[in-house]
This record gives structure tokens, C-alpha cells and sequence, in this order.
């Protein structure tokens, strides 16, 4: 015993570890994540971010490739509304891609190198039909903090649920 | 964060909960075979899933678990003399034999047949290496029996431990798949420990503290993939997989033994943690299997005769601030398995995940709620039988592996994902 280990205190963080105790947590709501994106790199990856957009969410953007292999990734919102990827990583904090073995692998890779330069957190959920997960799986993996390889779509509402988007 | 009514189906087991259904459908770790560790020693009282019970062997040496209290007016049969192939109750001398069927009622004629009316609520009791496995549900569904490699190899190759956690069983089991806190919490323990140190593999965990995830689903529940890099551009791989719904392994170092946990419902706020170490092709040497006993690795030492570690939150874990301080360990406590369960028991018996923040890192956890959930729903609501009932999903192991930049660890890792008797660990 080291003289900086301390008999066991009454008050110590330990004892709250009851069901009892635990009702006297601090109850502060906690606000949505505003700075969700949410990008779909192929045509099958669009239709499921369609799909997703349309639960309630709290201030995600849902966005699509205006057009595939292009040198600077363009992307568009589901009202047809074009961007670019620096306007709209601006004021992000997490960036989720989602893509089939047929994602563009150029734009994951740009998306995802700039979301590194930036330090925005990344994901990407790659939807496997059995066919394996393509370039963009190659793409994405040195990019996409966590990398989901995943035959359930509605992995893409779990995820951003949990990250509040 | 997951919403109230989600983190209540997932976290109460009790007889009538769709959790506890679905848990209903395994095999499960009973207790460990040294607790009945010969003919006619003392029965075990314990607790599984809320239902309280009473485990014993008989004469015969057959294992026997049981409803804990007597039919006649509901005295535990912890009390009870364990002999001529039966329990007897302390109180009035009913005796049970191991399928609960009251064999013997004192008080009443011995030609009287009152007692072959009389059955205690039985569930089996099967000794498979080192635990002794029960299965809480439907006799008539009941699975073949349980073919994790840990329990299936030469007694001399494998060691189980089991220690009380005083949390509920998913805030356990969700450290078992949380790969980002190792980095943390654990980072003393690769050097000192004796069961991890001098693998090549901590160099590359201790050089890239920000490693990168991929989950990916198995047919039993998931495996996770954590990975850092690794010299001449190649990145070196962590794979832990999940069988359904609370069987974990830790990835391999070196030659270690490898381990990995069970992490059991005693009821909503207790759990057992179940924490094995075996060797798929040599016997453990003496030095290791006392490292295991002494609470190395991811053992526990616990107070002797019981089950309860000897850090426990009733002494602050035995914090030592100064262990902390110099950087021995990163929370203070000493320990693989109490640095764990300080946290999460510190969380209160049944956190709050509604008030969680979660970040991308958490993907793993994210995905094994949710293939939790869909599984105890489709059980509830069609009858599917969920994933991990079925022996195949038990023959899995964990991986520790350098590949390519380019490969992807689920399909380069294949055969080493795979538990083949006979057949090294994939390791570095």
C-alpha cells in the first residue's frame, strides 16, 4: 500500500453504484449533433439514404455524388441543391458513407482524406449482398475511422441514432 | 445512446422478459465444475437469469440443478444433506434426487405415493471441461451441447475463472467488444503482465495509440476488427469475435495462451464474468496456470473461498493514486478484470444509455445492440431460433494477424477466424 491509497471513503464514487443512488445523476437533455453528413457513393447507396433520410433527424445532411469519378467530389442534397465537399465539411463533425461494392472509390477516397486533414470523425457502412465490398471497401478503409461491412440497411439508422445526427 | 425502451429489452433476463427468452435458448455457464468438486460435496446455491437454485452431485456422481427451496413450505435447500443419491431438506427431510422428483417424504406412510406427485423445477446440469453448462429453457427445443474450443481441449491446455460483477450483464459484455479502450485503460498491463509481455504485437499497439474499426457480421454475431499499423505499409490486425449473446474472445499475443470471457445474468444487476485462458496446441506451463490463479491476464484474484474479487467497490478497488500517477497503471487499479469492471460498475447497476454520446469508434457496440435486439424480437414475435444456438457459430477464434494494406481481415482471415483442432493460433 502506497501512501496515496486512502481508506475506504463513505462518499466515494463507488458507493453510488446502486440503483438508489444512481436517480441523483445530474438529468441535463442532451441536444442533437448538428453537424451530421451523410454521403451515398453509388445509386443502391442512394436509394437507402433516401430511405433513411426520411426518419426524423435532428440536423443531418443527407447528400449524394452529383456525378461519379469527377476530379472534385460535387455533392447534392435530396432537394437537388449542389455543394462542394469543402462547403459542406465546414461545419461538420461526423461524416458516415455509405456505399455497395460499387461505391465510387475516387470519392471515398477524397471525402475521406479531407474529413482526415479536418479531423472530422468518419464511418462507413458498406452494404454487402454476398458479392464482397469492392474498391470502396479498399477505398475507404485507410479514411473511415470505423468501417462497417454490413447485408442490413437499417444498420445506417442504428448508427446515426446512436451518434444523435 | 439507445432509447429507454430498448435498453430495458435488452438488459432485463428474468423468467418472462423477451431477453431472458432469448437467453433461455443457450447453453450457458452454470458455475465452474470445482465448485462441485466430488460425490455427495455440498450443494451450490446460485442464482442464473433471477431464478434462484440449487446445484449438487450425487452419490452417483450425477449433477443435478434445481428449484432452491423445498415443496413442502419453502426452506432453501442450501441447508439440505447431500447423500444416498439425493438432497434432503433440513427442515422435514423431503428428498430430491437430481431431476427435482421428490424421492422421499418422511413424515408420511412408507407405502404412501404423495411424494411422486411432488417435482422441483430441474434444469440439466453437464460438465464440459472446466464449467459446468445448464440450459434454462424448453426441454423440448433444447440445443445440442455448447463446442467452444476452450472447453473442448485437453484438460492440461485450458483454465476458467469466474468473478462477480456487481453490473448488469450488457455493460460487461459491451467492454468485451469495445476494442477503443484498451489503448487506455489496459495500456500498463502490456508490459508487466505475464501472460501479454514480450509480444511482438505490443509494440505495434503501444506505436499507434488511434487504431482504426471494422466490424463485420458472422453467422454466430460479429467479429471486430481493430487495426494500427504495421511496418513496410501493412497494418496489423485485432480481431475479436462475438457469438451470440455473450460469448467474447480477446485477440492472441505471441504465444500467450489465449482467453476470452462469458459474461452471465445473475439477475438485472449482477453478473457472472466468466474469464478462460487456453492453448490450442500445448499445455499451459506451470508458471502461466499460477499467473491465471494469482489474477494475471484476464483473471481475478478473489477474496479465497469466494468468487467476489478482492478489489471490490466496497474498498474503492483498491485505488492506488501513486500506481496511477507514475503511469504503472492508467485508472489506478491493478488488473485487466478489475480495471474493467471498476468502470462499469461505476456506470450503476444498469446504465443509462440514453445519455450516452457515442462516436464512430463505437460502431462495434452499435451493431451487436442491434443485432441483440432484432434477434430477441424475431424470437418473440415468429419463434426464430437467434443466432449462436447452433455449435457450428462456437468454433470460432480470435486473431492477431499483419496483412496487406489492401486485404480485408474478414475474407484474408478465414481459416484463422476458424477453430481448427490441432491448429496454432494465427498470432504476432
Amino acid at each position: 500500500m502506497t501512501a496515496f491509497m486512502r481508506p475506504v471513503l463513505l462518499n466515494s464514487c463507488a458507493m453510488a453504484a446502486t440503483e438508489e443512488e444512481a436517480r441523483y445523476r445530474i438529468d441535463v437533455p442532451i441536444k442533437g449533433r448538428q453537424g451530421a453528413r451523410v454521403v451515398a457513393l453509388d445509386e443502391v447507396a442512394n436509394g437507402i439514404l433516401r430511405r433513411v433520410a426520411r426518419q426524423g433527424w435532428n440536423a443531418a445532411r443527407f447528400l449524394e455524388l452529383a456525378s461519379r469519378g469527377a476530379a472534385a467530389v460535387v455533392l447534392r442534397d435530396l432537394d437537388g441543391v449542389l455543394s462542394s465537399l469543402g462547403e459542406q465539411l465546414e461545419t461538420a463533425d461526423v461524416v458516415v458513407m455509405i456505399a455497395t461494392a460499387d461505391g465510387d472509390e475516387h470519392a471515398a477516397s477524397a471525402i475521406g482524406a479531407a474529413c482526415t486533414a479536418r479531423g472530422i470523425m468518419t464511418a462507413g457502412l458498406i452494404l454487402d449482398a454476398g458479392g464482397g465490398v469492392g474498391g470502396a471497401g479498399t477505398a475507404l478503409r485507410p479514411h473511415a475511422r470505423v468501417l462497417m461491412v454490413t447485408s442490413d440497411e437499417n444498420d445506417v439508422s442504428e448508427v446515426l441514432l446512436a451518434l444523435r445526427a | 445512446m439507445l432509447k429507454p425502451e430498448i435498453n430495458e429489452l435488452l438488459t432485463r433476463t428474468g423468467p418472462g422478459t423477451p431477453m431472458g427468452a432469448m437467453f433461455r435458448q443457450y447453453w450457458i455457464p452454470a458455475m465452474l465444475a470445482e465448485e462441485l468438486p466430488e460425490n455427495d460435496s455440498p450443494p451450490v446455491r446460485l442464482k442464473l437469469l433471477s431464478e434462484r437454485l440449487i446445484a449438487f452431485r450425487d452419490s452417483e456422481g450425477r449433477y443435478g440443478l434445481i428449484d432452491e427451496f423445498c415443496a413442502h413450505r419453502g426452506a432453501s435447500l442450501w441447508f439440505g444433506r447431500n447423500e444416498q443419491s439425493g438432497l434432503r431438506c433440513a427442515y422435514h427431510g423431503w428428498k430430491y434426487d437430481v431431476t427435482g422428483q421428490c424421492v422421499e417424504v418422511p413424515s408420511e406412510p412408507d407405502n404412501n405415493n404423495f411424494c411422486a406427485n411432488v417435482k422441483l423445477t430441474a434444469y440439466p446440469l453437464v460438465r464440459i471441461g472446466d464449467v459446468l453448462w445448464t440450459y434454462l429453457g424448453d426441454p423440448a427445443k433444447q440445443p445440442p451441447l455448447p463446442e467452444f474450443e476452450f472447453a473442448l481441449v485437453p484438460p492440461e491446455q485450458t483454465y476458467t475463472s469466474k468473478r462477480w460483477q456487481e453490473s448488469n450483464w450488457l455493460q460487461a459484455f459491451e467492454g468485451g467488444i469495445d476494442s477503443s479502450h484498451v489503448t487506455f485503460l489496459h495500456s500498463g498491463g502490456l508490459k508487466s503482465d505475464p501472460l501479454f509481455k514480450g509480444a511482438k504485437g505490443n509494440e505495434y499497439n503501444m506505436n499507434d495509440l488511434k487504431p482504426f474499426f471494422e466490424v463485420a457480421e458472422a453467422d454466430g454475431g460479429l467479429f471486430v476488427g481493430a487495426r494500427r499499423n504495421a511496418e513496410d505499409g501493412q497494418y496489423y490486425w485485432r480481431i475479436t469475435p462475438w457469438v451470440m449473446p455473450c460469448f467474447t474472445m480477446v485477440p492472441p499475443r505471441g504465444d500467450h495462451p489465449m482467453h476470452g470471457h462469458f459474461w452471465i445474468p445473475i439477475d438485472d444487476h449482477n453478473c457472472w464474468a466468466y474469464s478462460f485462458d487456453y492453448h490450442p496446441v500445448r499445455a499451459l506451463t506451470e508458471a502461466e496456470r499460477q499467473a491465471m490463479k494469482d489474477g494475471h491476464g484476464v483473471h481475478s484474484a478473489n477474496i479465497p473461498g469466494t468468487y467476489r474479487p478482492q478489489a471490490n467497490k466496497d474498498n474503492d478497488y483498491l485505488m492506488d493514486r501513486e500506481a496511477q500517477r507514475a503511469g504503472e497503471t492508467y485508472s489506478g487499479i491493478k488488473g485487466i478484470a478489475m480495471q474493467d469492471a471498476s468502470l462499469q460498475e461505476s456506470m450503476g447497476p444498469i446504465v443509462d444509455r440514453s445519455k450516452e454520446r457515442l462516436v464512430s469508434a463505437d460502431t462495434g457496440i452499435i451493431k451487436a445492440r442491434q443485432r441483440l435486439r432484432k434477434a430477441v424480437l424475431a424470437l418473440r414475435d415468429e419463434g426464430v431460433v437467434p443466432p449462436g444456438v447452433d455449435p457450428a457459430h462456437h468454433r470460432v477464434r480470435s486473431a492477431a494477424v499483419v496483412l496487406p494494406r489492401e486485404s480485408s481481415f474478414i475474407e484474408a482471415c478465414q481459416d484463422a477466424l476458424t477453430a481448427s483442432p490441432g491448429v496454432p493460433q494465427s498470432t504476432v
